[in-house]
Formats: structure tokens, C-alpha cells, sequence
């Protein structure tokens, strides 16, 4: 009697046990899934904006491609505090642009990949013709050689202020500095921009 | 180059047209479209990606919170009942080790071949002695017959009238 209590009581607890795990494993699984719905989600609304931070700096698509799904994966490494992140929009730019300037770093002996012919297929057609087409490219990339040549503060500020849904407060998060840092470095960016530019012309 | 008015470029001292074209170009950079299918080719990553390793739930743990945290204080006992344990063992068997502080070393063998002394002795190198400035006495002296022919020296005087002194000092001298 007392050995069938003791085996009951034993069966009882393997299967309250075993009944644990399985409420346990779907709970896990439906939290799982959430999250997985969730990094979906925020593909699906950044990944372009991402892509083109990342495309300023960088000037490759492929490069810019990658630098997207680094962002991403590094994303999902994290997926536990993504419901602890105030911002989704600026959090993501900042681990882009993280990713996007330790990859420039790192290329930094490969060639640039700044040459007209590439910037001239990525550039929108926009109706002009194939010469009007060459010559815009050929200005654009005069320009953009001129911001490499800024000092990587100023360059950094200035590249971020031409995205249209970045406010200076949201660069300086990016950025981690303070808004009236980057107001100043606005400010000397476009001085030495101004000056370059017309160092640039008279050469020519 | 943002429609921000914090971004704006009026009001700046720089060169308007030269800021225009910054601006137009950086714009241009940043307003490019992303290339098709980049979605779903982050998506596919995502999915290819390792998964994260999980841990497995403890299967005798319950839902009850007072439940777990007294098994997990029973693990956390027994892992340092355990270490403790093993670290007192090793302990107690280094201190039963430790009571033959000398070490005997064995005689070293006498091997055939090598070199040898070849029976040479080995002499120890003396100091110089004290220099003797007295001169040494003779021990046996040459006695001279009274009767023995005289034949005089080169200064005229025999050997007998020569004083003993003279003779022992030549003597000492041609020695």
C-alpha cells in the first residue's frame, strides 16, 4: 500500500513535471515568435532608411547592403531588449552608423569606390540624356570628393543633416554628443565646405 | 540641406551657391531608393542566422517561486559542498606529502670511460719561504795538518794564518 502511495506520488510529480515543461516550451515559443514578428516588422519599416545611411557613407551598394544586415543580426543578438529601447528609428541608425564607419575604417587601404561611372548608374535617370547624365555625376562626385576631405566630425555631422527625417537633436543621439555640438559642427562643416568648393573651382 | 530649420543653411556666412550644391549632392546621396528584394534578403539572413542556444527548463522545478529559489539554494550548497570538499582533499594530501623535507640523493655512479687523472697527483703551490740572512754553518770542516806542506796564497799568508772567518765566508760565497 505504503510502495503504491510512494509510486503514485512519484507519477504524480513526473507528470506535473512534465506538464511544466510543456507550458513552459509554449510560452517560450509564442514569446519566440514575437519577437521574431517584431525584428520583421522593423525590417520591414528601416531597412530601406538604413540602407541609405549606410549607402552615404559607404558609396557601395553592396556594402551598404551588408552593413544593413550586420544591423540586423546584431538586432536579433539583442531581441530581449528591444522592448527597452525608446526610439527603434534612431537606435538603428546609431548601430549602422557604428557598423558603416568601422567598415570605412577598416577599407581604408582598399580603393575608393568613388569613381564617376559608378555614381553615374546609381544616380536617377530623371529624363536628362546620357551627357547631362555624365556631367551631373561628374559635379556630384567634385562635391562629394570635397566632403572627404572634411575634417571626420564635420563630415559626420553634415552627412547625417542630409537625411530629411533626422532632427540635429536626433543626430546628436546618433552621434552621442550634445545638440549644440552639432549645431557648431554644422556650422564649421559648411564654412569648410564653402572654402574648399571654391578652392576647387579656381583650379579648375 | 534638411527642411529642419535647425539644418538650414541660411543665415550661415558661407558661400550660398557653394552650400547649394553640398547640399544638392548629399541629398541626392541620401534620398537614393534601396535596391529591390533588400527586405526579404534581411529577412533571409535573419532566418539563416545561428539561433541563440536556450536553456532548458529544470523539469522537477514548479511554477512556485519559494519552490525554485529553495532548489536553487540546494544546488548552489551542494556545487559548493563539493568544490569545497575536493579543494580540502588535495589539501590534506599535499600537507602527508610535505613531511620528508630531505631528499636523499643516490651516490653518483662511477661509469666506465670518461677521462681520468691517469694518476697524476696534484701538488699544491707553496709560497717562497723567509730568505735565511745569516749564513748556514758548516757541518763538517776540513781539518788542515800542521805538518802539511805550506804553500803560500796570493797574498803570501798560508791558510792556517788566515783568519776561520774568511775561509767560512769563501767557502759560503763559491757554495
Amino acid at each position: 500500500m505504503c510502495l503504491r502511495l510512494v509510486c503514485m506520488s512519484t507519477s504524480q510529480a513526473i507528470y506535473a513535471g512534465w506538464m511544466e515543461i510543456t507550458h513552459s516550451a509554449v510560452v517560450d515559443q509564442a514569446h519566440h515568435r514575437a519577437e521574431e514578428a517584431a525584428l520583421a516588422a522593423l525590417v520591414d519599416q528601416y531597412a530601406g532608411a538604413l540602407y541609405r545611411v549606410a549607402f552615404s557613407v559607404l558609396r557601395n551598394p553592396a556594402d551598404a547592403e551588408d552593413a544593413v544586415q550586420e544591423t540586423f543580426l546584431r538586432v536579433l543578438r539583442h531581441r530581449d531588449t528591444l522592448n527597452e529601447v525608446r526610439d527603434q528609428r534612431v537606435w538603428l541608425i546609431r548601430i549602422v552608423w557604428n557598423i558603416v564607419l568601422d567598415r570605412k575604417r577598416r577599407a581604408k587601404t582598399r580603393p575608393e569606390t568613388d569613381d564617376v561611372a559608378e555614381l553615374a548608374r546609381v544616380l536617377p535617370a530623371n529624363g536628362l540624356s546620357a551627357e547631362a547624365r555624365a556631367a551631373a555625376a561628374q559635379h556630384h562626385a567634385r562635391v562629394l570628393a570635397c566632403v572627404e576631405q572634411l575634417p571626420p566630425k564635420e563630415r559626420e555631422v553634415l552627412q547625417l543633416s542630409a537625411f530629411e527625417e533626422l532632427s540635429s537633436v536626433e543626430i546628436a543621439e546618433v552621434l552621442g554628443i550634445t545638440e549644440s555640438s552639432v549645431r557648431s559642427r554644422l556650422f564649421r562643416a559648411r564654412n569648410l565646405m564653402a572654402g574648399l568648393l571654391n578652392h576647387e573651382r579656381s583650379l579648375r | 540641406m534638411n527642411t529642419n530649420s535647425h539644418n538650414s543653411v541660411v543665415g550661415y556666412g558661407a558661400s550660398h551657391q557653394e552650400l547649394r550644391q553640398t547640399e544638392e549632392s548629399l541629398r541626392l546621396i541620401a534620398s537614393l531608393p534601396a535596391p529591390e528584394g533588400l527586405e526579404r534578403r534581411v529577412h533571409e539572413a535573419l532566418r539563416s542566422a545561428p539561433q541563440r542556444g536556450r536553456v532548458l527548463a529544470w523539469p522537477a522545478a514548479s511554477a512556485h517561486g519559494w519552490m525554485q529559489d529553495w532548489m536553487r539554494s540546494a544546488a548552489a550548497a551542494a556545487i559548493v559542498f563539493v568544490v569545497a570538499g575536493g579543494g580540502w582533499g588535495v589539501y590534506s594530501r599535499v600537507q602527508q606529502g610535505q613531511r620528508a623535507k630531505v631528499i636523499a640523493m643516490p651516490a653518483p655512479a662511477v661509469t666506465s670511460g670518461g677521462f681520468s687523472s691517469a694518476g697524476a697527483m696534484r701538488t699544491p703551490q707553496t709560497l717562497n719561504g723567509p730568505v735565511l740572512t745569516h749564513p748556514e754553518q758548516p757541518k763538517t770542516q776540513k781539518k788542515i795538518p800542521a805538518h802539511a806542506g805550506v804553500t803560500p796564497g796570493a797574498n803570501g799568508k798560508t791558510p792556517m794564518q788566515a783568519p776561520p772567518a774568511q775561509v767560512l765566508g769563501r767557502a759560503a760565497a763559491s757554495r
